[in-house]
């Protein structure tokens, strides 16, 4: 009790003091915003603001922010924000004024609107100047840009992530290959399902595993043709992804495959937490998700059991009725956008850029993705060895998060195994048979304000017609639904939009 | 006291004490079996957890996860932080609470309901995440870690049940202590804040558990990572282990392992978990109010 | 409280006169002292942000702050009244919140009373630490748990129904289990904590006033009646009028991560819809716009609840 009250007499004064800081510190809102005058004309000050993954990212103290500091010539000050609740803090920052030279951000309508009133560079015609930062990818570009404009870099990702992961021991005891066509996906399936593909003698497993997540339907349903999102009907239309004949063929096969029991039957309230548990496991012989998983997978696999090295293969799509499709990714994982409250000029402009152009370089990116030779790894025989102690990885493990990785990755990466020569291959071939999606940069007013309702409203739907709990008649009814609750402004917006964009 | 255990003797007496008994301890078995598997998880291996859906015993035992967290600086240190912003915050918040509780609890006190009217209407309303913050920011408080605790010093909820509290304790005391020539602080500080034992121990209590489960106001006050609190660790471990994993970002390391999880659970939960225990002998001292009658 | 009757009938004997608006200023002067630190909290963290709620009628950009937005009036009220979706979020959010009043409020008065029944001091404060663990698991993790034990494919709980029927419950897709899960959770998580409460209150009642109540040949049952539950009586009343001004607020984690394409139309609330309106879609003024409606509910029933408890000769919020 006596303590408690020595406190709170030490307490009170501070509190009062706290007082007058918000009487006259009000003015001052404005004022620290970072005094870029740089007369020293030597190194640059960029400010970042990031996403963190780790417990602990890198701060000034770190060798590898050091050494990445000299390289680039820059006064780097990198804010991390735990990536849990990076979009609360985003809309707060957007919101207090200060913005840092470089922030993370997401195509969201936050964004779009800050974009729209002037707070982040436009660098369409600034981009040609810088040897990485030009050479984007045509997709990509388009993906990120904002009514035809690019505001922000992206940090670049395979566009050809998705991929089906399978247990290649499997196939060789139901004696099947793997699978090319929907069909013969369908009779794998079966047979992992039915035919003890485990041998063990018991009925214990499902064809394939699908959780709570959509992502494996949309992949799936890319196989039939379906377009992403929106494809162009005969008359040069955009229409809706469901709106098409293949969707309803393939909601068939899926509801198909779930009622004869190839789908684990929990699937709609599956943990996705758990959902590769399955796989691994042994419980089932299929997952449709991004292919770099494969590796995970088997690696945790081979861990508990190594009989099961080499069990487990890759492959990008089946083939459909009308030809062979993939399902993209956006080809990105947020952006970096150039605000202009604290890059003022054009000059400064071009020093944040030749930043962001620079950690492009193959020793831009080791720096950034593998740290500092001789500290956080080593090359020994042309191979890559990185340093294990956790304290280590720690000091270079976030910058990674600033990396925009154009053209390519460059970075260090240790041996490969066959997966993921396999998986590397596959990615490149991917990108001949991805489907992109043509409304991606336009920016619409409805889907802002309506966008999760109306994207309920069809997956719901899908999902209720998978387990069957509706029919063609009640896929019928959510699509009217959607119609009504501005999914017909949506259609003529796009439209009016998607015209507009193409002259 | 003799009475009380004659009364628990009778047949329809034992009979509700055993089914009372019964009940109470399936009911702690049901709260507890969790959090068993959360510890039982912390100590087995990646394997295990991804095989059997429940366990209470780990086949093979494991330390990795704990390994793990203390060979690094940053899970000890952000307990330290928590320690830190829990202790003062308790502190000034049971300060700034019991002395406004006390003249709000006078019925004669003017202004009294208009107070009590704002205070109820701050309840309910509230300006928002962002001029919240721009107030923090203009207040000199970012990344300072009295931005954790300033900013919710007083919850009104809390508030208004201890002035209720205050409210009930017999007037007589203070009417004696104030013949006695005590002025208003003295009475409080000498009478009503020793009558108030079960009160402070609750709202030490509640005030506690709150500044050490909050890791919001970290997320939005605090930049510099190295004063990151551990429930804001803990928040990032789940959160990302929870994404979907087609948003899984393919420069990520590995996902955190499900053990780790488990055992940062363990680490920032237990420090609270004990807290209670060591409070309640003040919960049972209860305000003998019977002395005041004589 | 056997003291409260008498109590608020006596008054000072320096009452008795009628003192100026001064004096009693001068009187309370020590008060008010004390109560500065707190008005200087409340006026700095509470209402120095208040204009944040005028951005409701504003179309309010982040970025070019609060002066530089636009006015709209009454648009976004407008449009969340208007929008096709309104009463099913509506009819949701009241339902489970007339739920979490029935089913969820008595249970920790409940406990508390049957845990104030045992007479062993170390069963009683094990009971009690157990009871309250669950309020410290993240709901991520009590969603995983969750579906561990109730899923229909393996889950243990199904599992022994199952054993017993020959058929699984889908409580986790079916619509009309999700918001027996979901008070089922509340329970299972805050039942303990909320006990911590009502157990601090009885211990301010004196073993004199049990003493009493046996002399006068109350048995057990009367005894909880007449003194033990009169002595909770007036932090019920507080909690209950106080839980009120929250009505509409449901858990948005935990509704969100129990809600599935399967039980969706009557799991979405207006907490998950103004998430997903506000940070996601970052539609500030229109989240602002219906957190304001649900504040103004949620004042009208607290103001409502205190009359009524006044009425009922309660002593209420002041």
């Amino acid at each position: 009790m006596k303590i408690f009250f020595r406190k709170s007499i030490i307490t009170y004064p501070l509190f009062f003091s706290l007082c007058f800081v918000l009487l006259f510190g009000c003015s001052n809102e404005e004022a620290d915003t970072s005094d870029e005058d740089n007369t020293d004309g030597e190194t640059t000050d960029i400010s970042i603001l990031t996403t963190a993954y780790t417990p602990e990212p890198p701060d000034e103290s770190s060798p590898a922010w050091q050494a990445l500091e000299e390289y680039t010539n820059t006064n780097l000050d990198i804010t991390y924000v735990p990536s849990s609740n990076w979009d609360e803090r985003f809309n707060v920052t957007l919101a207090s004024g200060d913005l840092p030279s470089i922030m993370l951000a997401d195509k969201t309508p936050s964004f779009i609107n800050a974009v729209q009133d002037g707070a982040f560079w436009n660098l369409t015609d600034h981009l040609d100047e810088y040897e990485n930062l030009s050479q984007m990818n045509d997709i990509v570009k388009n993906n990120i840009s904002i009514e035809g404009e690019i505001y922000s870099i992206p940090r670049s990702r395979p566009l050809g992530r998705n991929a089906v992961t399978i247990r290649e021991d499997w196939l060789e005891n139901v004696g099947l290959d793997k699978p090319e066509t929907i069909d013969e996906f369908y009779e794998v399936l079966k047979a992992f399902t039915e035919e003890d593909p485990d041998g063990d003698g018991e009925d214990n497993t499902t064809g394939m595993v699908v959780s709570e997540y959509e992502g494996p339907w949309d992949i799936m349903q890319t196989w039939f043709g379906v377009p992403n999102e929106w494809g162009e009907d005969e008359n040069g239309e955009l229409v809706p992804d469901f709106m098409t004949d293949e969707y309803r063929e393939a909601l068939d096969f899926f509801n198909k495959i779930y009622e004869e029991g190839l789908v684990n039957e929990d699937f709609a309230v599956m943990d996705p937490a758990k959902w590769h548990d399955a796989f691994v496991n042994g419980e089932a012989g299929v997952i449709v998700d991004v292919g770099d998983a494969a590796n995970r997978n088997h690696k945790d696999m081979v861990k508990d059991d190594s009989s099961l090295e080499g069990s487990v293969g890759l492959f990008g799509a089946v083939e459909g009725p009308d030809g062979l499709y993939n399902l993209p990714t956006l080809g990105y994982s947020s952006m970096l956008a150039i605000s202009k409250t604290s890059v003022k000029t054009e000059e400064e402009l071009h020093e944040v850029l030749e930043f962001l152009d620079k950690i492009n370089t193959e020793e831009g990116q080791n720096l950034v993705f593998n740290g500092v030779e001789g500290r956080h790894y080593e090359i020994e025989d042309g191979e890559y060895v990185p340093e294990s102690d956790q304290n280590l990885v720690y000091e270079y493990e976030d910058l990674n998060q600033i990396l925009p990785a154009l053209p390519t990755e460059r970075y260090h990466v240790e041996e490969e195994s066959e997966l993921t020569e396999q998986w590397n291959e596959l990615k490149i071939k991917n990108e001949d048979i991805v489907v992109s999606n043509p409304a991606e940069p336009l920016v619409s007013e409805v889907y802002a304000q309506h966008g999760q309702q109306l994207d309920d409203i069809v997956n719901d739907a899908r999902i209720k017609y998978i387990v069957g709990q509706i029919d063609e008649e009640g896929l019928d009814e959510a699509e009217a639904l959607w119609k009504q609750s501005g999914g017909d402004d949506y259609i003529e917006e796009i439209n009016t939009l998607y015209e507009e964009n193409q002259n | 006291m003799s009475n009380i255990n004659k009364m628990h003797n009778t047949t329809p007496g034992r009979i509700f004490d055993v089914c009372n008994h019964l009940l109470l301890i399936v009911l702690g078995l049901v709260t507890f079996l969790p959090f068993v598997y959360v510890m039982a998880g912390s100590f087995a291996t990646e394997a295990e957890i991804a095989r059997r859906s429940f366990f209470i015993f780990p086949e093979t035992f494991s330390l990795e996860a704990y390994r793990y967290i203390f060979s690094t600086s940053t899970f000890v240190r952000s307990i330290g932080v928590s320690v830190f912003v829990t202790v003062v915050g308790t502190l000034v918040s049971l300060a700034l609470t019991m002395t406004m509780a006390y003249p709000l609890s006078r019925k004669n006190l003017v202004g009294r309901n208009l107070l009590l009217n704002l205070i109820i209407f701050s309840m309910v309303f509230s300006g928002g995440m962002v001029p919240t913050y721009i107030v923090v920011r203009s207040l000199g408080l970012l990344d300072s870690l009295w931005a954790l605790i300033l900013p919710m010093a007083i919850n009104p909820f809390y508030l208004i049940i201890v002035k209720t509290f205050f409210q009930n304790l017999p007037v007589e005391l203070e009417e004696a202590a104030k013949i006695d020539g005590c002025t208003e602080i003295g009475v409080f500080w000498r009478i009503v804040l020793p009558l108030s034992k079960p009160v402070i121990a609750t709202f030490t209590l509640f005030y506690a558990v709150f500044y050490w489960n909050d890791f919001f106001n970290a997320l939005l006050y605090i930049s510099d990572s190295s004063k990151w609190p551990v429930q804001l660790l803990l928040q990032q471990l789940m959160m990302v282990a929870n994404v979907d994993f087609g948003d899984m970002d393919a420069l990520l390391a590995e996902p955190p392992e499900e053990s780790l999880k488990l055992a940062v659970i363990v680490v920032a939960t237990l420090p609270i978990l004990v807290f209670y225990p060591f409070l309640q002998k003040h919960f049972a001292k209860g305000v003998m109010l019977g002395s005041v009658k004589g | 409280m056997a003291n409260i009757e008498f109590e608020q009938e006596l008054t000072f004997p320096v009452e008795k006169k009628k003192l100026t608006f001064k004096q009693k200023l001068r009187r309370d002067k020590w008060l008010y002292l004390l109560l500065i630190p707190g008005i200087i909290y409340f006026a700095l963290f509470k209402y120095l942000p208040m204009w944040g709620i005028l951005m409701a009628f504003q179309d309010y950009s982040p970025f070019l702050g609060f002066w530089a937005s636009d006015w709209v009036g009454f648009t976004h009220f407008q449009n969340f009244f208007s929008n096709p979706d309104f009463f099913r979020l509506l009819r949701n959010t009241l339902i489970l919140a007339v739920y979490d009043i029935i089913f969820f409020f008595p249970v920790p008065i409940i406990l508390s009373l049957l845990i104030n029944e045992v007479r062993m001091a170390l069963f009683k404060r094990t009971v009690q630490t157990l009871v309250y663990i669950p309020h410290f698991m993240s709901w991520v993790i009590i969603a995983s748990i969750s579906y561990v034990f109730l899923t229909t494919s393996g889950g243990i709980i199904n599992d022994i129904i199952a054993h017993f029927t020959g058929e699984t419950v889908s409580f986790l897709s079916h619509p009309d289990w999700f918001r027996p899960m979901i008070i089922g959770q509340v329970i299972w998580k805050e039942v303990g904590w909320g006990t911590v409460i009502f157990l601090a209150a009885l211990a301010n009642v004196s073993s004199e006033q049990y003493e009493a109540a046996i002399v006068d040949g109350a048995g057990r049952f009367r005894r909880v009646w007449h003194v033990t539950l009169p002595a909770l009586r007036s932090t019920i009343v507080i909690l209950l009028i106080l839980r009120l001004g929250n009505f509409l607020d449901q858990g948005f984690q935990q509704i969100y991560l129990m809600t599935n394409s399967l039980n969706r139309e009557v799991a979405d609330v207006f907490d998950t819809y103004v998430y997903f309106m506000g940070i996601t879609q970052g539609a500030f003024s229109y989240s602002t716009a219906v957190g304001l409606f649900k504040a103004v509910v949620g004042i009208i029933l607290i103001y409502g609840a205190n009359w009524f408890a006044k009425k009922m000769g309660q002593e209420g919020l002041f």
